[in-house]
């Protein structure tokens, strides 16, 4: 399998937005009292500008990641750098999450606004900027709705908007159309694509669906199962943007396709925590532990 | 339709009471009409208004202070959560006792007039809202929270716009709680202390066999729990807008 640019790894990393290096986390179970390792010397870098996937089973860590690259955590041992400095959360770094999290009590526009709160715009510039990206996300009628009176899609395009609003150089973003049925999915997709190539943010982009993470990013992260660690970083290789043309048809598309499902496979049926567990399934690629 | 099925209810209630004052001896049970006669007696003379007037002050006297004080203890509780923990098990303990076990050493600090009589009141409704209000901030959404922290809100704003809102619909539980027991707790005081107001009424009436009189007053009294609690559950109507019955 062509794998990353593994020869110029070393200049990638020194010009990278984002750098993990070494990073091991653990969280305290809350019944059991023993720590879980989410996290085990996990190395990752993102240049600046580009579109990364991680990609990986359920309960990996990849939300860790993501946690851990926007400083809402820190890490216990290991470092992470966003452009040469331990990140701190706010208005550079976009989080779109998994379960919207949208205020209830607040309005579309409210809720947009108020991720504009540490950005330094007033009052009137942060409505403006609001309204600005819920109409780019079509929800322009919807502006005085409270998320309680839309639909999934809806919801999900609000946290979109909510995200880009800011105008972030980093984008991190969980499984954002995990919830979403699959019509509307693939439209969020598309919408994303168009909305990335207006605003060219450096995207993190955690998803266990192998077609979305090729579809979308420009460098797939292969994860394992707890303790998270990353496999293998693959270059995707096809032509932006992608929704002009059936990126599903193309010989690349599916060798990938192909190729990232069956190490998912054999990741899952290697996992002795997992309810596929079976070592014996004799898996050709599997992984070097 | 509700309104009318309601109406007709109202209607069945006052013919029940009318036919059981016809078939009890004695009048124990005074009928509709002689309710209402007393009523007007009662209006007449200016008795009704001076107890309405007195009991009102001791209620919403001790209500408010009720309010006062458990609302930003609750709060405070709720957000400092060592502080919380510190106080919730005496909180809990003396929730759960009953405050009329205070009366005489309250009859003996403060006498037998309002101040008495408010703390009284105070002292039942100040519970039901202090404990809903702390678990109200309590059953904040961690994960809103966090969204909040990954924009940068400050710890102000994550109080007024995150913790705050999702308290509320808990601390209304509390207010509706606290509003019947102040209600209760207000003729209890006016029962055991100096005896004025509608408890006052209560006891002369009821001690002399004043059937009639003593109606009017329990009838006021239900007038003014539901007004309350109507009142209470209109501004939950407005500060809830966003709960959509989905």
């Amino acid at each position: 399998m062509t794998s990353g640019s593994s020869s110029g790894e070393a200049a990638a990393a020194a010009s990278a937005k984002i750098v993990l290096s070494g990073v091991s986390k653990a969280f305290e179970r809350r019944n059991s009292g023993t720590p879980t390792m989410a996290l085990q010397h996990l190395d990752m870098s993102v240049p600046e500008g580009h579109f990364v996937s991680i990609l990986g089973p359920s309960g990996c860590g990849k939300t860790t990641v993501l946690r851990l690259v926007d400083g809402l955590v820190p890490p216990d041992s290991g470092s992470v750098l966003v452009a040469g400095q331990a990140p701190r959360p706010g208005p550079e770094m976009g989080f779109v999450f998994q379960a919207f999290r949208l205020i209830p009590w607040a309005t579309v526009q409210a809720n947009v606004e108020f991720a504009l709160t540490a950005t330094g715009l007033n009052k009137h510039e942060r409505a403006e900027r609001a309204a600005h990206y819920i109409a780019l996300v079509g929800l322009q009628r919807f502006a005085q709705s409270y998320p309680g009176e839309l639909s999934g899609g809806m919801k999900q395009r609000v946290a979109l908007a909510r995200a880009f609003a800011s105008e972030p150089s980093i984008l991190l973003m969980d499984e954002p159309f995990a919830s979403i049925d699959a019509q509307t999915r693939e439209l969020m997709q598309v919408e994303l694509m168009k909305l990335w190539a207006q605003h060219r943010a450096t995207v993190l982009f955690v998803t266990h669906s192998v077609d979305e993470a090729i579809m979308l990013a420009d460098r797939v992260v292969l994860m394992s199962p707890r303790p998270g660690r990353v496999i293998e970083e693959i270059e995707v290789g096809l032509p932006h943007p992608r929704w002009q043309y059936d990126i599903r048809a193309t010989p690349r598309f599916i060798e990938l396709r192909s190729y990232l499902w069956s190490a998912i496979r054999d990741l899952v049926l290697n996992d002795p925590s997992s309810d596929f567990y079976a070592p014996t399934s004799g898996a050709a690629s599997t992984p070097a532990d | 339709m509700i309104a009318l099925y309601r109406f007709l209810f109202l209607i069945f209630l006052i013919v029940l009471w009318w036919v059981i004052s016809l078939n009890v001896r004695a009048n124990f049970i005074p009928s509709p009409w002689a309710t209402l006669l007393a009523a007007q007696k009662l209006l007449a003379d200016g008795k009704l208004i001076v107890a309405l007037g007195d009991s009102l002050i001791t209620f919403a006297g001790g209500y408010a202070l009720g309010i006062l004080v458990a609302i930003p203890v609750g709060l405070v509780m709720g957000v400092f959560l060592p502080v919380g923990k510190t106080l919730e098990i005496y909180v809990y303990a003396l929730a759960a006792m009953p405050r009329v076990a205070f009366i005489p050493l309250i009859i003996v600090f403060l006498g037998l007039g309002f101040p008495a009589k408010i703390f009284i009141v105070f002292l039942g409704a100040v519970m039901p809202v202090l404990i809903n209000t702390y678990a109200g901030v309590l059953a904040v959404d961690q994960e809103l929270i966090e969204m909040a922290r990954s924009v940068r809100a400050g710890r102000m704003q994550i109080f007024a716009r995150i913790v705050l809102p999702s308290a509320v619909p808990f601390i209304i539980v509390g207010l509706r709680l606290g509003a019947t027991i102040a209600l209760i707790n207000t003729v209890v005081a006016e029962l055991y202390t100096a005896v004025r107001g509608l408890g006052g009424l209560l006891a002369i009436y009821g001690n002399t066999f004043r059937m009639a009189e003593y109606f009017v007053i329990v009838i006021v009294l239900a007038i003014i729990g539901v007004i309350v609690s109507e009142g209470l559950r209109h501004l939950e109507k407005r500060l809830v807008r966003w709960k959509t019955s989905d």
